[in-house]
């Protein structure tokens, strides 16, 4: 038996979000944010069918990988380690801005991470899913792929725990866990909220148990809240100690150029650095195609250049310092490599590292260009250009010139190569149309939180 | 078969005997919750959109216990994770450049990774369980607004004392009120 006792209270809610764009109240938030899981039209499925397209011709250097090993790659003696290792840092790397905006921002209570953290958390679930594809088919037989875990066997056979090479398998599979388990758990209650809407029954099934049939009751509220709490806390460390891992696979060789104790540091700086970048370059687009510059606002897209900004300048120092220290440093074969970077035959990948990491970016500076959209994006991609040279640079000069010159070597790359770059990022971006279309790409219950609610009497 | 499946995994809502009132003000709601338990309802629930201070307070709900079972995960991966370490170093004794075999610092990575990965597991398992979740069976009458703007309270009674229920709750300004009886 149901009885409406009185008609519904006019629901007037004043917008604090952010006073110069339109009001946002509790129901046209669910409104806004699910219209982008509908249907999708005709330039959706141009671009998901290019992208598959571009996925297809990656997919067949992969198998000429599989069937007639590296040899069909540029990559020989000593450069072993070229674009699939750059690959896989320069994502790992990607991926790591996620769990700074979801989990360090959550402990650091930046209101602001609140209207951009679901991107940020699928970009890091998408960016480590990519990134384990390089190991996996570096190891050359990657139906052996499986020696890699700790397993109980017949010869009692361990893996080797002193290498930095099995710490980062134990690393970046549990990144891969913890920040699927964190982007899960955060979806509950939204997809909660699409369940309820949706109409077609193979949906609605999908969304009852991807939303655990959740309801939104108290105790639900008070235990989600209790673990969100306790994943950020652990996401944090786990985020900072990724990134070292991921360094000291360089660092622990006493090869010149990579042995030093910057490493942790400076590669977690610029994993954050081209992480950040990138969510720019994924939001600035989403906003406005779906019209939600109310929720995203530019105040949220100028935080997000100034922790561009900070990084930037944090690997800068870095790049100086790594200068420096060889520089000052007794070791010559440092002194020589580092020289070779910035002048060999890679002077030019060098050099579109510095400009685009450090030079560009300090037009951050400017509130105006903070603050213009189009002009953010450009900057952002060329972060992106100039964060994968980084990596390129740090592994192909140091390999190229190791301490004996009887080995050195030119590394010129290979049309597998390319098609593994282009291919990754087809593969990124294929998880990623499909979840903006799917899932709700931006956090109803945390923003709904930052409203001011309805009240009879004023509050206090 | 989505038909079936359906019918296997979202079985018929329950039969429901209480009251269930819906709120649109977040002090209403408070008040509300505060005056049923001190009439001896101490088994409401709360739906709402996202949690309220105001609410929790009023239903005296403590911080969640969920952090000891994180805890005891992270104990228990940390131990592990320095145990398969050893283990696997002792069960198969092989001694490079005359060093220790047990060496604390690279230990030290996969112990950390290892306690890390527990210890979210163990959160996740932990919160699922405490949250009751997966909610196969509804414990409440469920209304889809309350993933939008509005709070229920729902208050299980037997049907004698509905009508009382349903004019306190009517008092309290509740927008809607739905007898379940």
């Amino acid at each position: 038996m149901s009885q409406t006792l009185t008609p519904p209270a006019p629901r007037v809610v004043a917008a604090t979000h952010d006073p110069e764009s339109r009001p946002i109240t509790q129901a046209s938030l669910n409104d806004d944010v699910l219209k982008l899981i509908s249907v999708p039209g005709k330039v959706w499925w141009a671009v998901f069918l290019f992208d598959l397209a571009v996925l297809a011709v990656a997919l067949v250097a992969v198998r000429n990988i599989i069937v007639h090993g590296w040899g069909v790659s540029a990559f020989q003696r000593p450069v072993m380690w070229a674009v699939d290792i750059t690959n896989f840092v320069f994502w790992v790397g990607i991926a790591h801005c996620g769990t700074l905006v979801s989990a360090v921002l959550f402990l650091f209570r930046s209101h602001f991470r609140r209207a951009v953290y679901r991107i940020a958390e699928a970009m890091t679930v998408f960016g480590v899913l990519t990134a384990a594809m390089f190991p996996a088919i570096h190891t050359g037989r990657p139906w052996f792929d499986y020696w890699l875990f700790p397993y109980p066997n017949q010869r009692q056979l361990w893996t080797n725990f002193r290498s930095p090479l099995e710490w980062d398998v134990f690393a970046v599979n549990t990144y891969l866990t913890i920040s699927s388990i964190f982007f899960l758990v955060g979806l509950i209650p939204d997809v909660a909220a699409v369940r309820d809407r949706a109409k077609h029954p193979l949906m609605k099934l999908l969304y009852t148990l991807l939303s655990f049939g959740w309801t939104g009751a108290n105790y639900q509220w008070k235990h989600f809240y209790g673990a969100y709490l306790f994943f950020a806390a652990i996401a944090t460390p786990l985020v900072f100690s990724v990134h070292s891992v991921v360094s000291w696979d360089f660092a622990m060789a006493q090869t010149p150029g990579w042995h030093s104790t910057l490493f942790a540091p400076y590669f977690v700086a610029g994993a954050i650095f081209s992480g950040v970048a990138l969510v720019i370059n994924l939001l600035i687009p989403i906003r406005t195609t779906f019209k939600l510059e109310h929720i995203v606002t530019i105040d949220h897209m100028e935080k997000l250049a100034k922790l561009v900004l900070l990084t930037s300048t944090m690997v800068g120092y870095s790049y100086m310092n790594e200068f420096f220290m060889a520089w000052f440093g007794p070791n010559k074969a440092e002194r020589d490599v580092f020289w070779f970077r910035a002048t060999g035959h890679y002077w030019w990948a060098f050099w579109i590292m510095f400009s685009c990491n450090v030079v560009f970016p300090l037009l951050l500076w400017f509130k105006g260009f903070r603050r213009n959209m189009k002009a953010l994006f450009v900057l952002c991609l060329l972060v992106n250009v100039g964060m994968w040279f980084e990596r390129f640079v740090i592994i192909v000069t140091s390999l190229t010139r190791s301490f004996n010159p009887a080995n050195w070597f030119y590394y010129k790359i290979s049309i597998t190569e390319i098609a593994l770059i282009v291919g990754s990022f087809a593969w990124f971006f294929m998880f990623f149309l499909v979840f903006v279309r799917v899932l709700p790409a931006f956090s109803i219950a945390e923003i709904k939180e930052t409203l001011t609610f309805p009240r009879r009497r004023p509050h206090g | 078969m989505i038909g079936l499946l359906q019918k296997l995994l979202l079985p018929p809502p329950p039969r429901f005997f209480g009251v269930m009132g819906l709120f649109h003000f977040v002090d209403d709601a408070a008040a509300a919750v505060t005056a049923l338990r001190q009439a001896g309802h101490q088994d409401v629930q709360v739906f709402s959109p996202v949690p309220h201070h105001e609410i929790e307070k009023a239903l005296e709900q403590g911080p969640s216990i969920v952090r000891w079972v994180t805890f005891t995960g992270g104990l228990l991966g940390a131990t592990g994770g320095f145990a398969l370490c050893w283990y696997s170093l002792v069960s198969w004794p092989l001694v490079v450049g005359g060093k220790e075999l047990v060496s604390v610092p690279p230990f030290t990575v996969i112990g950390y990774e290892s306690m890390i990965l527990l210890a979210g597991l163990a959160n996740l398992l932990g919160m699922l369980a405490l949250a009751r979740l997966p909610q196969i069976r509804a414990s409440a009458p469920y209304d889809p607004r309350f993933q939008e703007d509005m709070i229920g309270i729902w208050v299980p009674c037997p049907p004698p004392d509905t009508a009382r229920v349903e004019q306190m709750l009517k008092g309290q300004h509740a927008l809607e009120v739905q007898v379940h009886a």
